[in-house]
């Protein structure tokens, strides 16, 4: 079944009187538990599509459908309440809040959900053991390198259980080693947890993880060089 | 509300010298005040009990046509029969001290020099005198039947090489708009630390005053102390009577009351520009909390927060910088008037000299006054406009759409 379907999504950004068409009506829909990389020469609209599959933008025309549910036109607070307990970010920088631990940044999202203190602990330790990051649960942002960041923030995206996981060139900071790392990570909480993975990036050795490529270009799908690779 | 203030609270931390820089200006912004305001009410206060002791008391009986401001002693003008009056006011529950006063203007001759003065005719004995004696600093308070003495201002002693023991000369109007003129031996000198009340004013026995001014045994006014202050205007509505004016300490002191009032109003105009410099700080402090923080906060907003609680963080980050920094404010200040209200600010000279009739002011030494209501008011205000000056930057912060805090890698 499909997690999440775009329909004719069209994006135009206005800055004074100029217009940029950055998506032209882009049709697409993930199913649930692929595994699926976004790729296309920068400006071609990836992060602006995340953006708007995970509810941090609307788009200028189109439909988005979560579960079947057309959300393309919620007000802000409706969207807020919609990413909380659907959708996980992982961003290109390392999106943690820098007063808060490890432990607490994976925290967060289950406290804005309202779990209870057992659930929560639970959840959050077994997430940072998946991310190998046990040891270092009472450390803040700045005591954990790049690698160990990024991988806080995927255990983040995933602490709610969420329908979704959005990665906007999630490895673009950090070197082959600590990429190939978070990507295995990712792939592997893919396959035993189920949850849909969507990510944009430039790297042909993040794509070799993924199993399904989408190419964007000029703000649209480019379908000769889309492909579900056989795993 | 979740962990906000853990994250509020880790960012002061976070940003140590910003918010140290913060609280300090909001320490000192406060401090100041409570130093300022109880500077004026310890002044106010002191101005207000010296003219109250050396001067007007809670209450005074007047004849109904006396003029203070012409010192008239004119019969017409004076109380008939201070002594029965003053018995029978003594026997009244609440009523401290009573005594007689005479007042008449007169004129200092000593060797070629002239000076103007009031001279005050006393019963020496009464408490409402003890300021006075106390204020001895050579001699001795004169007897009520002495004929020939008086006490002089030290300072006016001083000017005129004058000093106990020795003669001078006095001019007086009388009462039959004549004057009069007679030596008389100075008893004591007396520095109650208002220059210009010690260098006019002359004491001398009410008997001996009533002879000089050709009064028989009339008396301008009669001084009353009460117990309590607070109550005469009921005190003063029962011993109205025909012929009589009767006049409390607030109506006595108008013009003092009057200038309270004024800086009052200049107290609250600089409580209003210093708590608007040290909120003009915290908008500051907190707009660049947020400049700063436009990627966490989309962060946070990707995560489901709302805007709403972005903004509630912000205003508790400011509301406990504002909570701390008052708290601290009022601990330093109040502490500071605290020294100060035991200790005394010593002035060189007198502090403020307000020229009027029946009216006198404050000494050399100004003791700060502290008033936990005010304090409180201050509290209170410094609180909300805090809160207030934050609400700006809160909602901009709130206002950044999570795409915009994203933006920017
Ligand atoms: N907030 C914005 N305002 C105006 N134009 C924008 C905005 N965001 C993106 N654009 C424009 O939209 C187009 C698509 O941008 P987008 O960021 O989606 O590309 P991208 O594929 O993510 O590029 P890259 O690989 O460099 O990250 C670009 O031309 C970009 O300049
Ligand atoms: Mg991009």
């Amino acid at each position: 079944m499909s997690a999440i379907e775009v329909e004719q999504i069209t994006k135009t950004y206005k800055i004074g009187t100029q217009e940029t068409h950055a998506l032209r009506g882009v049709t697409a829909s993930f199913n649930e538990g692929e595994f699926t990389a976004l790729v296309g020469p920068s400006g071609s609209g990836k992060t602006t599509l995340l953006q708007i599959i995970g509810c941090l933008d609307q788009p200028t025309s189109g439909a988005l459908r979560i579960k079947g549910q057309d959300v393309s036109r919620l007000n802000a607070d409706q969207r807020a309440d919609l990413r909380k307990g659907t959708i996980g970010f992982v961003f290109q920088f390392f999106a943690l809040i820098p007063g808060l631990t490890a432990y607490e940044n994976v925290e967060l999202p289950l406290l804005l959900n309202g779990e209870g203190t057992a659930a929560r602990k639970a959840r959050v330790l077994e997430l940072l053991d998946a991310v190998g990051l046990s040891e270092r649960a009472n450390h803040r942002p700045d005591q954990l390198s790049g690698g160990e960041q990024q991988r806080v923030a995927v255990a983040r995206a995933l602490s709610v259980r969420p329908l979704m996981v959005l990665a906007d060139e999630p490895t673009a900071n950090l070197d082959t080693e600590n990429g190939k790392q978070v990507m295995e990570i990712m792939r592997r909480l893919n396959q035993e947890t189920g949850v849909t993975f969507l990510f944009a990036t430039h790297d042909p050795r993040v794509v070799s993880y993924a199993t399904r490529v989408v190419q964007l270009r000029d703000g649209r799908i480019d379908d000769n060089h889309s492909a579900i690779p056989t795993v | 509300m979740f962990k906000i203030w853990k994250i509020a609270f880790r960012d002061l931390v976070r940003n140590r010298r910003r918010s140290l820089l913060t609280l300090l200006a909001i320490v000192i912004g406060v401090s100041l005040l409570l130093f300022t305001g109880s500077f004026y009410d310890g002044v106010f206060a002191g101005s207000l009990d010296m003219s109250i002791h050396l001067q007007t008391s809670d209450l005074q009986i007047r004849a109904q046509s006396y003029d203070a401001d012409k010192i008239s002693l004119d019969w017409k003008d004076l109380i008939e029969n201070p002594q029965d009056l003053t018995g029978q006011i003594e026997a009244i529950q609440g009523v401290q001290a009573v005594t007689p006063v005479l007042w008449a203007s007169g004129m200092l001759l000593s060797g070629s020099e002239s000076v103007g003065v009031q001279i005050n005719g006393i019963d020496p004995r009464s408490p409402i005198y003890d300021p006075i004696r106390q204020a001895l600093t050579s001699g001795e308070m004169f007897a009520a039947d002495d004929r020939g003495g008086v006490l002089v201002g030290e300072s006016l002693a001083k000017s005129l090489g004058l000093s106990v023991g020795q003669n001078i000369t006095l001019v007086t109007n009388t009462a039959n708009r004549e004057t009069d003129q007679a030596a008389f031996t100075i008893r004591g000198l007396f520095d109650t630390g208002v220059a210009q009340y010690d260098d006019s004013t002359i004491y001398m026995p009410l008997e001996k005053a009533q002879t000089f001014t050709a009064a028989g045994t009339r008396a301008s006014a009669i001084r009353i102390l009460l117990n309590d202050r607070t109550q005469a205007e009921s005190y003063a509505a029962a011993f109205a009577a025909p012929g009589l004016q009767v006049l409390t300490w607030k109506q006595l002191n108008s013009i003092l009351m009057d200038s309270v009032n004024a800086s009052a109003a200049f107290i609250q105009l600089l409580y209003f520009i210093v708590l608007g410099m040290v909120a003009v700080v915290i908008a500051n402090t907190l707009l660049m909390s947020v400049f700063e923080r436009t990627r966490e906060m989309g962060i946070l907003s990707a995560l489901g927060m709302k805007s709403r609680q972005i903004l509630g963080m912000f205003l508790l980050e400011a509301g406990m910088l504002a909570v701390v920094g008052v708290a601290l404010g009022v601990l330093f200040g109040g502490l500071i008037v605290y020294y100060y209200s035991q200790v005394g600010i010593s002035f060189g000279q007198d502090i403020m000299e307000v020229k009027a009739s029946n009216m006198i002011t404050y000494g050399k030494v100004l003791y700060t006054q502290f008033s936990a209501l005010k304090t409180m008011q201050l509290s209170l205000t410094a609180l909300i406009m805090i809160l207030l000056v934050a609400v700006y930057p809160a909602s901009f912060a709130a206002r950044l759409q999570p795409v915009q805090s994203l933006h920017g890698k």
